[in-house]
């Protein structure tokens, strides 16, 4: 305990605090990164999914095929899978890319589920209409179906992104210098592991718990109409 | 791409993979057994306990779930000793596990608690229901089938997400067999190919029978894709 309470003001000089800043901000683009490509092709795979016709069955089967399956590995694995096959195609790719494609990888299969949950949230009729007006598909996605879904895609979405924050940590497994990795780094230099990982929660938990708050607040937001929000002003005054 | 896969070897240390698959299995089911427990105290404290228990159980919650469960095992496992505690790797994983399972778990069984209406109990007490009886034919099926759907689907989390952590403390569970293994022969590619394949077999047998157990016991319907 002595030990601990005599490395703090070791531990807690600019320097440390620099590196743990710089690898807070490799976490941050990692994830944001990896989620914001992973959603859009999430979009893809979800329009591929609902192509009609018996043609693109296998299209289907192959869509809904990708999305149960990495739901059930693990993400550790699926780092490992990119990790190796990326050196064996390309051996020159940097870890920062290969984290990047993994997060991709991972964010797709989840986020697919979300956009679809929200797309079919929109009534059924309202794609009628749009069919009945000679709309195509991707028009429909675009104009009808897409500007309604976004209240009910948007918040899961958010919460799916800031929760990948904290699974981010085991890409420090394969040498990328985020936080989590940081944190190893400097118990090997001897630092106290309750001081070090303690903080490391810490930085962790200064990214998530506002960006949660902001998503619980966007949710609030979004899935409420203007109406009912007047409304309720009303009804408190 | 000129890679030439050799699953032999895979199949020559498939018994260890298989072991692995059983650890990962154990690890997945005393976690979540452990959170439920937790789960529940938490849940009935933020429910009807004090304000000083209840601030309690929220600090815990928001911690936990707003910091990697790899943080958490690293602070048990790299931490600990320092105090004196010293924890095999794998009580390390499994006390981490639970109490991370255990916050989720919170949340989700506090949901589960919000969903019982007040005229239900009103109801049951109308006819002449003992408290026993209204927490076995009020309470009980009404909690179950609320929250029902999304045990079953926190179960395949820990299963999988929640147990690889533990291949990097060194825990020979599935992740960590694999690792062990291809870094004697190199044959990376085939050993994580074969285990994704024993991943997805695993939890879908698990939620298969999950979805059956709810239909059994509970009348809840759960899909499995």
């Amino acid at each position: 305990m002595e030990r601990i309470l005599e490395q703090i003001p070791r531990f807690f000089t600019a320097d440390n605090m620099a590196l743990l800043l710089q690898s807070a901000g490799l976490t941050l683009a990692m994830t944001v990164a990896g989620c914001v490509i992973g959603f859009g092709l999430a979009f893809v795979l979800v329009y591929l999914r609902q192509t009609p016709g018996r043609w693109a069955l296998p299209l289907r089967v192959i869509c809904v095929a990708y999305v149960e399956v990495f739901r059930r590995i693990p993400f550790i694995v699926v780092i490992y899978l990119v990790l190796f096959f990326i050196q064996t195609v390309a051996s020159n790719a940097s870890l920062f890319t290969i984290a990047v494609i993994s997060i991709c990888i991972y964010a797709i299969a989840y986020t697919a589920e979300i956009i679809r949950g929200g797309l079919e949230s929109v009534p059924l009729t309202q794609m009628e209409a749009a069919r009945a007006m000679n709309f195509g598909r991707l028009r429909t996605l675009v104009t009808i179906t897409l500007p309604q879904a976004w209240p009910v895609i948007l918040p899961p979405a958010i919460a799916f992104a800031v929760s990948f924050i904290k699974d981010t940590a085991l890409v420090s497994q394969i040498g990328v210098f985020e936080l989590t990795f940081r944190g190893k780094e400097l118990n090997n230099q001897g630092y106290s592991g309750i001081l070090v990982f303690g903080t490391i929660a810490m930085c962790y938990f200064l990214m998530s718990f506002p960006l949660s708050m902001l998503g619980q607040y966007l949710e609030k937001r979004l899935a409420t109409p203007r109406s009912e929000q007047s409304a309720r002003k009303i009804r408190r005054t | 791409m000129n890679y030439n896969f050799q699953y032999g070897v895979v199949w020559d240390n498939f018994g260890a993979l298989m072991e692995g698959a059983w650890l990962t299995f154990q690890l997945g089911v005393f976690a979540f057994a452990g959170g439920i427990l937790i789960g529940l105290l938490c849940a009935s404290i933020k429910t009807y306990g004090p304000w000083p228990l209840r601030l309690l159980v929220d600090t815990y919650v928001v911690f936990i779930t707003n910091t990697p469960a790899l943080i958490q095992i690293y602070f048990l496992y790299f931490g600990l000793p320092e105090l004196g505690v010293r924890w095999s790797n794998e009580a390390c994983v499994l006390i981490g596990l639970v109490l991370n399972a255990g916050a989720y778990l919170t949340m989700i069984l506090r949901a589960g608690f919000l969903s019982v209406r007040k005229n239900e109990l009103e109801a049951g007490l109308t006819l002449g229901f003992s408290v026993v009886q209204q927490i076995r034919y009020i309470i009980v099926p009404h909690i179950a089938k609320a929250v029902y759907p999304a045990l079953a689907n926190f179960f395949i989390v820990v299963l999988v997400m929640g147990t690889s952590v533990g291949a990097l403390i060194g825990v020979d569970e599935l992740t960590g067999q694999a690792i062990n293994l291809s870094s004697i022969n190199y044959r990376w590619l085939e050993y994580f190919s074969v285990v994704a394949v024993i991943y997805v077999v695993l939890t879908f047998v698990a939620s298969v029978g999950l979805a059956l157990l709810g239909r059994w016991a509970f009348r809840v319907r759960v899909r499995i894709f």
